[in-house]
């Protein structure tokens, strides 16, 4: 028993989840009213794994033979996750009774998309990745298309399925190449061993057709391609959902497979910085031309999968911390964005243009506030989380010799400016054209506080986060 | 003995041909079995992998893409039906898959 | 020639050429006759691999699972009488110069790979039994995934496509 005790807390976070969810298929399947209590268990459960998954940052180790990694950044991006799915789960709740499509389902989904995201994160072998990803994105495909009578989730639902299952094809590819040159499917076999392989035609065959699965998932350039209509489709809150929590699903994996000694001594590094690079250019360019909020936010997400390659390509500790904290700082503001976005949406996906957020600011100065501060943490201005994030990334670009790259980064953050701050002002300086409705519960309000105040307290404290952040690997 | 690179290049044939399907079909069903297709070529070159390594690892792995790739399939049709339940279409023409 | 050899080339001509059939034709129902047999090529191709477990679950998910499930949906969607079955290609030229790319790369790269085979094919007279002790031990987690994957596809699938209890009766009637 002493043993085992260890070995299940290691695993604590994963095994809560799973709990909740198996909890909550059974609730849905015996209560006949049982939205609320499958609504309540979800956000409790979230809330005890997150308590459990905390203390456990500081222990590093592994579970299930080698399968899994436990503690430091598998914990770290856990929360990630966790905090993803909460704040989803709350706003969607308002969100899905204006669609009329309030369904138990939908958190128990939200549950298992991210036990999928927390394999992903915790994988040590890429098998365990494989089905991690598949688990994630099976959830995400019907999420996308909850609002059954929608024509317009249904397409978002059959093209992210259609292009995901493609991306999951070269993926699966790239894992058998790497089996077929290595004999092995361990992460931390391929890491340690990757200078012997490294001259293998084969097996960077594999690692490239990896990458590209990957970079489907992640949406970057030229793998964006579904990006702004899926995102645009789906259910707002669960546009959200994929921008930052499987977004920060997909970089676990990249990050635990390249952060490390795997970039060395090949090209890979140059692959991803112009990856990175085109990611920025053409997700900031295009979000200028957007009239539709949420397709803003998509391209917007194009860019930010960008910047946070921008890290992964430096290759140092310095970008790899960044692009850390700057997921944290994002999955707060994204989702906080979304979510106000939910609140103003009305029935018939309605409400949704630039146009339509026009003088919100004397209307509505609740929220034009809030919607100001997530933009102003997108475009990266101080003190808010969003600019230290941008900087320790752009930091270690620069340290890497890659100083084409950071200032292709700051370029393009400084048109992004453009595109969030076009929102700020006709919030603030354009009148009102039409009576402006927004519906939200006081539960979700005080969600959307909270999120803007840890954006606030990230971007005044970042050293704080930045110190933990340092001895996750 | 057919050497390994022969039913590696079938694999690859395969694959590539599940490609072309994905990216000219106009069809979701077509688009679907295009996929297919390249999930069949992964599993051909696994299994080939894993006789001439001699490790049986490569078959097990198999067994977990045919499983995921019936519940792909489960969730594919389901999406197709409600997408033809509201639209009466499978034309995918404004998906603009090609338009990167 | 060996009948092995032939047997191989047999099986790899009809996995080619039902998957060309199933990407090119124009007729939904022939690409969905087509994938039967690419299904069944690549199936004899792990028998000639030594993988006869793999070759019956080929077999059994594959044309009995999968291919089903797509017959079904090809016929739930496509409504026999009004509308012509054919369905559209575009772009023929950067396809074949992409299948081209692609294939060529690949086959490019296995032929300059110098190949660290191991001479001989496992012992066992059928894998059945090394598999399944793989699947409960070194395998275990994967396997417990992959359960919950299928639970969720089922759950999915049932959530995405049940009819609305409130939907109108026309759409009922659509289908």
């Amino acid at each position: 028993m002493d043993l085992l005790t260890p070995h299940l807390l290691s695993i604590g976070p994963l095994l809560t989840l799973v709990a909740v969810a198996l909890l909550v298929l059974l609730l849905e399947s015996i209560i006949t009213k049982s939205e609320p209590v499958s609504f309540w268990t979800s956000v409790a459960g979230l809330l005890v794994s997150i308590g459990i998954a905390v203390p456990g940052i500081a222990v590093h180790g592994s579970a299930f033979g080698g399968m899994l990694r436990t503690g430091g950044s598998a914990n770290y991006f856990s929360i990630i996750f966790f905090i993803c799915a909460l704040l989803t789960i709350v706003f969607s709740r308002d969100y899905l009774k204006k669609r009329d499509s309030v369904f138990g389902e939908f958190y128990l989904l939200i549950l298992f998309a991210t036990v999928g995201m927390v394999l992903m994160a915790a994988a040590a072998d890429l098998i365990i990745v494989f089905l991690g990803i598949e688990l994630m994105s099976i959830c995400l495909y019907v999420l996308a298309g909850f609002i059954r009578g929608s024509v317009l989730s249904n397409e978002s639902s059959l093209k992210y399925f259609l292009l995901g299952a493609f991306a999951t094809g070269f993926l699966l590819y790239g894992i058998a190449l790497l089996y077929g040159s290595t004999g092995s499917t361990s992460i931390t076999f391929l890491t340690e061993h990757f200078e012997t392989y490294a001259s293998s035609r084969l097996f960077l065959a594999g690692i490239g057709l990896l990458i590209v699965g990957l970079a489907f998932k992640i949406g970057a350039v030229p793998f964006h391609m579904w990006v702004p209509d899926v995102y645009q489709g789906a259910p707002t809150p669960v546009s959200g959902f994929m921008a930052t929590g499987a977004k920060a699903a997909a970089f676990s994996i990249i990050i635990g497979l390249f952060a490390q000694r795997f970039v060395h001594g090949v090209q890979i590094g140059t692959l991803l910085a112009i990856l990175a690079a085109a990611s920025m250019i053409l997700g900031n360019v295009v979000a200028i031309a957007q009239t539709n909020v949420k397709r803003m936010l998509a391209y917007s997400s194009i860019a930010h999968a960008g910047y946070m390659l921008t890290g992964l390509a430096a290759g140092n500790a310095y970008g790899r911390d960044g692009i850390l904290f700057y997921l944290l700082a994002y999955a707060f503001m994204n989702l906080g964005a979304f979510g106000l976005i939910s609140f103003m949406e009305q029935e018939g996906e309605k409400h949704l243009t630039f146009d339509d957020y026009a003088g919100l600011g004397t209307t509505k100065p609740f929220l034009a506030v809030l919607m100001s501060v997530f933009m102003f943490s997108l475009a990266g201005i101080p003190p808010f989380a969003g600019f230290f994030g941008k900087y320790y990334i752009f930091v270690g670009a620069v340290q890497a010799d890659m100083t084409w790259l950071a200032i292709v980064g700051v370029l393009m953050s400084v048109v992004s400016v453009f595109y969030y701050l076009r929102l700020v002002m006709v919030m603030y300086f354009q009148d009102t054209l039409i009576g402006q409705t927004a519906s939200y519960s006081a539960s979700s309000a005080a969600f959307v506080v909270l999120a803007a105040l840890i954006l606030l307290g990230l971007g005044v404290f970042p050293s704080s986060l930045l110190a933990i952040i340092t001895t996750l690997y | 003995m057919i050497p390994l690179e022969y039913y590696l290049s079938l694999s690859a044939v395969l694959f590539a041909t599940g490609v072309i399907g994905v990216l000219t079909r106009r069809n979701a069903i077509i688009v679907f079995m295009s996929i297919e297709l390249m999930l069949n070529a992964v599993n051909l070159s696994l299994v080939a992998f894993s006789q001439y390594l001699g490790s049986t690892t490569g078959q097990v792995l198999v067994f977990f893409v045919m499983a995921v790739a019936a519940a792909e399939s489960a969730i594919g049709l389901a999406i197709i039906i409600a997408l033809f339940r509201n639209k009466q279409t499978l034309n995918i023409d404004e998906l603009n898959l090609l338009k990167w | 020639m060996s009948l092995f050899d032939i047997a191989f080339y047999f099986f790899a001509l009809i996995t080619v050429a039902s998957a060309a059939l199933v990407v090119f034709s124009r007729n939904i129902i022939y690409s969905a006759f087509a994938l039967l047999f690419t299904f069944f090529g690549v199936a004899g191709l792990y028998a000639l691999l030594g993988a006869d477990f793999v070759a019956v679950a080929q077999l059994l998910i594959y044309v009995g699972g999968i291919l089903v499930l797509l017959l079904f949906g090809v016929m739930l969607t496509t409504k026999l009488v009004s509308v012509d079955m054919k369905t559209g290609t575009l772009q023929a030229l950067p396809a074949t110069l992409l299948f081209a790319a692609v294939a060529g790369a690949l086959s490019g790269v296995y032929i300059i790979t110098d190949w660290n085979v191991l001479a001989g094919a496992p012992d066992a007279a059928t894998t059945a039994v090394t598999i399944g002790d793989m699947f409960l031990t070194t395998w275990l987690l994967p396997f417990e995934i992959a359960s919950v994957v299928l639970l969720v596809a089922l759950v999915g699938a049932a959530m995405i496509a049940r009819r609305d209890a409130r939907s109108k009766p026309t759409q009922q009637a659509a289908l």
